[in-house]
């Protein structure tokens, strides 16, 4: 840095006297580094600016025109001396006034352009060509600590050193992105420790390729193939998903990684489920509300309730397959016996445990069974979701259940089409027969059960009795 | 009839014969496409099951085999009916009173408490006791097979729970059918010492005298009286009236 103006209240020959001495001296019996490898140009510089010297701008600004020595003897400019950018020696020193710093940046940045040329290509012009009007090499470079960009910090903070500040990137379309990265969000993330470089792959300190994209949705897709690289199973999975599956077909609006789990931001998937659900809600928001009045959406967002299920536990995270398939149909009750066949779970909520076993020895259980088993089938077969419904379960204490006998016909019609008001009575629930709830049932069960062994050994002694008598007329 | 040094009596003619034969293969065909829906556990339900064509294909057989049954028992009641109302036969499956007592007697007889087993007519108690759980049976199985193939229609008519309970009946009805004709039913046919290795009657239509003799005595003294001389050797049909 140089000084234009001397401070006004020294003379300016006492001045240099001082320094002289003070400065000799001082390297003198310290035995500053510099002393022996700096050239004898920065020196004469030197004499005066290691002092402590103000600049005064005309706009009422201030300057200190200290310079360590120490700074510029690390920085990748200790080869050349204050001169080669300075543009005159101690000795020819000129007497200059400026209005603002800003003003004396921009006319110091010119020298740089003398040997560094690559602000008119790639990443620099993109950037200055998005920058505000006057931004300068020393804006992102500094001046006199001038580093290498190789010999930066590497890491994450390599990076930062462009990325810290408000920049965007514009695509094909003309929509822009920003791409100032905050450190605070990184730091909060599972990838913390992660570099930039693993994500960006093809990036470095010494590589910055400059790429266009159509769109910024054909980046974030672009850009979800980098999970990929350790999230090899997820990725895989995915494959077998729906979403990849009508990505693959040209909907680019299907969820790619990022869209679930951030970019920059991602964090552990598994930690909150009211914050999982809410991401299917970004695209399927309409089934998200329907489950949010559902008694399990009700009880995770109102209650905070987590042995409620949520849209990953019966459609999956990453292989969802698609619902309206038969095979999903067929797989719903394993679905729900997940947690309706779970004794200790449904204990705490006083529900039956035998839903599923009871569904299962029934004529649908059966059919569905067997169905599931490769037979023919001629139509789906009547599983937990056909009647209970699927997003919208409700209580069936409450008085809109679809389930209580009431309105149970609505929902027997959609197989049975000529059901009527009392065709709902012959399902007799998810309980086993008993004398109270299903009498009948329960008799006919209770005489077969004692007819039947009494027959059978009746019968079974008399032939006994029969080959006895042969053999004892024999 | 006389068939190396054995004297034979008609018993049955050939339609009961076929009558029979028939029915036997439908029972088959019912228990092996009805029991594997009961009991669906079993991995040998599931074979037959999906061996017929899976679960769909397996019901409309045995639906169908189900409509053969019933017009055959139909036709059984029907043909029964109007022999004996009109055609002066022969109701010798009617149970009397003396069914039961043949029944202790034979019981007593086996555990040597007589000397003798219960004398019965052209069936005896055994043979009645399976023919009525047959036809009553059948009945049964008839209309719970139709509440269950057509429940929307039942429950039209009928309260809701006759749809549960009419499977109830049906599953139950048909097991215990399955085991009386495996166990008892096979035994006498089959595994008896009197028959064994089987009984002809049912092929040949035709009892052998001597067998008549020893297991229906009283149809035998009515028919040749109560001397045991020649007989005529006159053919006795199941049809002819009574004179």
């Amino acid at each position: 840095m140089h000084c234009s103006k001397l401070p006004q209240n020294m003379d300016g020959l006492t001045l240099l006297c001082c320094c002289l001495v003070l400065f000799l001296s001082h390297i003198f019996f310290s035995s500053v580094s510099f002393a022996e490898n700096i050239s004898e140009s920065e020196q004469a510089c030197m004499a005066c600016h290691s002092q402590n010297m103000v600049l005064n701008f005309e706009g009422g600004e201030k300057l200190s025109v200290k310079i360590n020595i120490d700074e510029i003897k690390k920085s990748v400019h200790r080869i050349i001396s204050c001169s080669d950018c300075h543009g005159f020696k101690a000795e020819q020193h000129p007497k200059r006034t400026f209005k603002t710093k800003r003003q004396y940046s921009s006319l110091a940045s010119r020298t740089c352009t003398q040997c560094h040329v690559s602000h008119k290509t790639e990443i620099h012009s993109r950037l200055l060509s998005q920058s505000p009007a006057g931004t300068v090499c020393t804006d992102c470079h500094g001046f006199h600590s001038v580093q290498r960009a190789r010999e930066l910090p590497k890491g994450n903070n390599y990076c930062l050193n462009c990325h810290n500040r408000e920049m965007s990137i514009t695509f094909k379309s003309g929509e822009k992105q920003s791409i100032h990265i905050h450190k605070d969000i990184l730091d909060s993330s599972v990838h913390r420790n992660l570099s930039c470089t693993d994500c960006h792959f093809g990036f470095s300190s010494e590589e910055h390729p400059v790429r266009t994209f159509r769109s910024k949705r054909d980046y974030s897709i672009a850009m979800s193939e980098s999970c990929r690289r350790c999230h090899f199973d997820k990725y895989t999975r995915t494959l077998e998903g729906i979403h990849y599956n009508i990505l693959t077909k040209g909907n680019l609006q299907a969820p790619v990684c990022t869209d679930c789990h951030g970019a920059h931001s991602v964090y552990s998937g598994r930690k909150e489920k009211f914050a999982n659900a809410k991401k299917c809600e970004k695209c399927h928001s309409e089934i998200y509300s329907t489950y949010s009045r559902s008694v399990h959406g009700g009880a995770l967002i109102l209650e905070h309730n987590e042995d409620v299920p949520i849209c990953s536990d019966c459609h999956s995270a990453h292989d969802i397959t698609d619902p309206r398939t038969t095979d999903f149909h067929n797989a719903v009750p394993q679905l729900c016996g997940n947690c309706h066949a779970n004794k200790v779970l449904m204990k705490k909520y006083g529900i039956s445990p035998d839903v599923l076993d009871s569904y299962l020895q029934d004529f649908h259980g059966i059919t569905l069974k067997f169905y599931k088993q490769g037979g023919k089938s001629a139509k789906p077969i009547a599983v937990c979701t056909d009647c209970h419904g699927i997003h919208d379960i409700a209580k069936l204490s409450s008085p809109n259940s679809p389930n209580i006998k009431a309105n149970l016909v609505k929902r027997c019609q959609k197989c049975h089409a000529d059901a009527t008001a009392n065709f709902p009575d012959s399902w007799i629930s998810h309980y086993k027969p008993d004398i109270r709830k299903a009498p009948l049932v329960y008799m006919i069960n209770l005489g077969y059960r004692i007819f039947i062994p009494f027959m059978i050994i009746g019968l079974l002694l008399q032939i006994l009795l029969h080959i006895w008598r042969y053999a004892a007329n024999r | 009839m006389k068939e190396s040094g054995k004297e034979y009596i008609k018993r049955f003619g050939p339609f009961r014969i076929f009558e029979h034969w028939l029915n036997a293969l439908v029972f088959v065909v019912l228990v092996l496409t009805g029991l594997s829906q009961r009991f669906h556990d079993y991995s040998i339900s599931q074979w037959i099951v999906m061996a017929l064509g899976g679960i769909d294909a397996t019901r409309i057989i045995h639906r169908y085999t189900g409509i053969v049954f019933s017009v055959l028992t139909i036709q059984h009641i029907i043909s029964a009916s109007v022999g004996i109302l009109f055609l002066r036969w022969q109701p010798s499956m009617i149970i009397h009173k003396k069914d039961f007592t043949d029944a202790i007697d034979n019981i007593r007889y086996y555990l040597g408490l007589t000397e003798h087993p219960a004398r019965c007519d052209r069936f005896d108690y055994k043979q009645k006791f399976e023919y009525w759980g047959v036809v009553v049976g059948g009945i049964l199985m008839m209309a719970t097979g139709a509440i269950l193939w057509f429940p929307t229609m039942a429950a039209r008519f009928l309260p809701g729970e006759f749809i549960p309970a009419a499977k109830a009946l049906h599953t139950n009805e048909a097991l215990l059918a399955f085991l009386v004709i495996v166990i008892w039913h096979i035994y006498n046919a089959i595994f008896s010492p009197e028959v064994f290795p089987v009984d002809t009657v049912m092929f040949t239509g035709r009892i052998s005298k001597e067998r008549m003799m020893h297991e229906h005595p009283i149809e035998y003294e009515r028919l040749f009286g109560v001397s045991h001389g020649s007989p005529s050797g006159e053919e006795i049909t199941e049809e002819r009236p009574v004179t």
